[in-house]
């Protein structure tokens, strides 16, 4: 199926959960709120005409400097064998305690990345069953891919950007 | 271990804790598993990982687009072409470049030879880790010859930054295309050679036989890719299902098998490599004239010699060199065929010539919790086979 027609069918077969859909260079997207995300995962995965049964990926973002609501985005990459087709889940983290529900319920292959989110991002991922550090040494403090999160550790660039918000924009590296 | 009233040392359980890695030399670099034994037998496998970690991922948020492409190079470390591409692809996808035939037909050799030496090194070292020396000796033989090859285009043996956004860095030569002829010519008798030391040796029949299998239904689940899928019976290379870089006009097979097990993945990369070879074999034949980049100037260098007659030209290669590339705002996923599965870039832009965010889906990283499924019920022996079947490459698992 292309991109517009696996749109076409989520919105018919689930109106109610999905926030948005977007046809970025005609890959289907959807947006979804945390508490639906295993409600529309299981309905892809399980849909006969869709059926994602192989996840890609899980991958999260940090949109602190543009200045996004929220601030936090679980990105899940979707594929199905047998129809040969492709779609992505985006799921928006608030930025209070942000957390999102485990999918490796579903897929197994997804253990391993949403753990690395945990690790790199800091969101908790709800149902996990190892919710620890997966590639950072356990006693690490920070999660690094987070955008407030400093590039280096020299003590100066630390206090520097301690009031992150406003200050990050211009501590941007030089390369820019 | 405590001690009884009497002085002797009483086990508090049956099982042992064996530590492996990340020192191992058949861990293939800084992969560490801690065993839980009973006896000979594993009981559980726990993967622990991240002594290679580098922040590459957080390191590329704050470069310029051109200046990811040699970073990319050191994730997967055995296929730097196809991490190139993945990359260029992704972003050329932001900025809706079209590529030339001529640079897309030379980004395929350059990705099957990359193949072609991958899956060498992976063969000599899993045949070295099960016990057998020679072939170890005979793979390096011939990957020497690609990383000749290699130097001969790009300069650089192994860590090539050959293919680029919009193109590739240099047109191809006369004396490198020979080179490849030579190759091709060469290559195929030496891969029946391979197979004659291994195919029907009992010895590596015994070993591999039957040993770390998965069905298709947990292949997939576990988010398998690459060989270790194929061999467990599922047909799907991206080269065919979501063809890039003009993959749709090359004949090729995709060898599959269906006991799932190591000597199934050995076959089938095995194919593999016959079917590089084919396929470069039949870019050589059809290598179009024209342009190696694209030749927008927004994207890619304007050739050397117009610096001194163009005015235009002058100022976009400063342009490109000082500022670099500005890539339109928006988020995309391109997947590719590594040799060891899917390698895919998730880039998000936010319009600048910085990316916003760059994130690797590695084979490697997502296979290594179904390969520690597999080592669940096999003998202490059998997981440096399991490890070495799977291919794995530290560069890009903790990236």
């Amino acid at each position: 199926m292309t991109g517009e027609e696996i749109v076409e069918q989520v919105k018919v077969g689930l109106p109610d959960f999905i926030l948005d859909t977007a046809l970025p260079q005609g890959d289907a997207v959807l947006f979804v709120a945390p508490d639906c995300l295993q409600k529309v995962a299981t309905f892809l995965k399980d849909d006969p005409s869709l059926k994602f049964d192989y996840l890609s990926d899980v991958s999260g973002v940090d949109y602190l400097i543009e200045e996004r609501e929220p601030r936090f985005e679980a990105v899940y990459f979707l594929y199905s064998i047998d129809h040969q087709h492709s779609i992505r889940i985006r799921v928006g983290i608030e930025e209070e305690n942000p957390s999102v529900p485990t999918v490796s319920r579903l897929w197994k292959g997804a253990l391993y990345p949403e753990q690395e989110l945990f690790d790199m991002f800091g969101i908790n991922i709800e149902g996990h069953p190892r919710m620890e550090r997966l590639i950072m040494p356990k006693e690490w403090v920070g999660h690094p891919l987070r955008k407030d999160y400093p590039l280096t550790t020299e003590p100066v660039t630390f206090s520097y950007n301690r009031g992150y918000k406003s200050e990050l924009v211009k501590s941007k590296p030089s390369t820019r | 271990m405590s001690i009884t009233d009497q002085g002797l040392l009483e086990r508090e359980k049956d099982t042992m804790t064996l530590n492996m890695g990340p020192q191992h030399p058949s861990t293939h670099g800084v992969f560490r598993v801690i065993l839980e034994m009973d006896g000979e037998v594993v009981r559980t496998a726990e993967p622990e990982i991240g002594y290679l970690h580098t922040g590459i991922e957080k390191t590329s948020e704050n470069k310029r687009y051109v200046h990811v492409i040699p970073m990319t190079d050191r994730l997967d470390y055995l296929n730097p072409p196809g991490n190139n591409l993945a990359f260029c692809l992704a972003t050329e996808k932001l900025l809706s470049v079209e590529i030339p035939e001529r640079a897309q037909t030379l980004r395929v050799i350059m990705c099957e030879l990359a193949r072609i030496a991958s899956h060498l090194v992976w063969l000599g070292t899993h045949a070295l880790d099960i016990g057998a020396m020679t072939v170890f000796l005979y793979c390096w033989r011939e990957r020497e010859m690609v990383l000749d090859l290699n130097e001969e285009i790009s300069g650089v043996r192994m860590m090539t930054s050959y293919i680029r956004i919009g193109g590739v860095a240099k047109d191809a030569t006369r004396p490198w295309l020979d080179g490849i002829q030579n190759f091709i010519d060469y290559f195929p008798a030496k891969v029946d050679e391979y197979e004659k030391l291994l195919t029907n040796n009992p010895i590596w029949i015994d070993r591999t036989q039957g040993v770390g299998e998965m069905s298709r239904e947990d292949a997939i689940n576990w988010s398998m890719s690459g060989p270790a899928l194929r061999a467990s019976g599922v047909k799907w290379d991206i080269r065919k299902s979501q063809p890039y870089s003009g993959y749709e006009k090359y004949n090729f097979d995709i060898p599959t098998r269906t006991n799932g097990d190591i000597y199934d993945r050995y076959r089938v990369r095995i194919e593999e490599m016959r079917q590089s070879r084919e396929i470069v074999k039949q870019a050589i034949e059809k290598l179009p004239t024209g342009d190696f980049k694209a030749p927008d100037n927004k994207v890619s260098l304007p050739p050397r010699d117009t610096l001194h007659t163009s005015m235009e030209a002058l100022i976009h290669h400063f342009k490109l060199v000082s500022e670099g590339i500005s890539v339109p705002k928006g988020e995309t996923y391109v997947p590719i065929e590594g040799p060891r599965g899917e390698v895919g870039f998730y880039i998000v832009s936010d319009g600048s010539n910085v990316p916003y965010r760059v994130k690797l889906r590695a084979p490697s990283f997502l296979a290594i919790p179904g390969m520690c499924q597999m080592m669940s019920g096999c003998y202490i022996a059998d997981v440096v086979g399991i490890i070495g079947s799977i291919d794995i490459v530290m560069g890009e698992v903790d990236r």
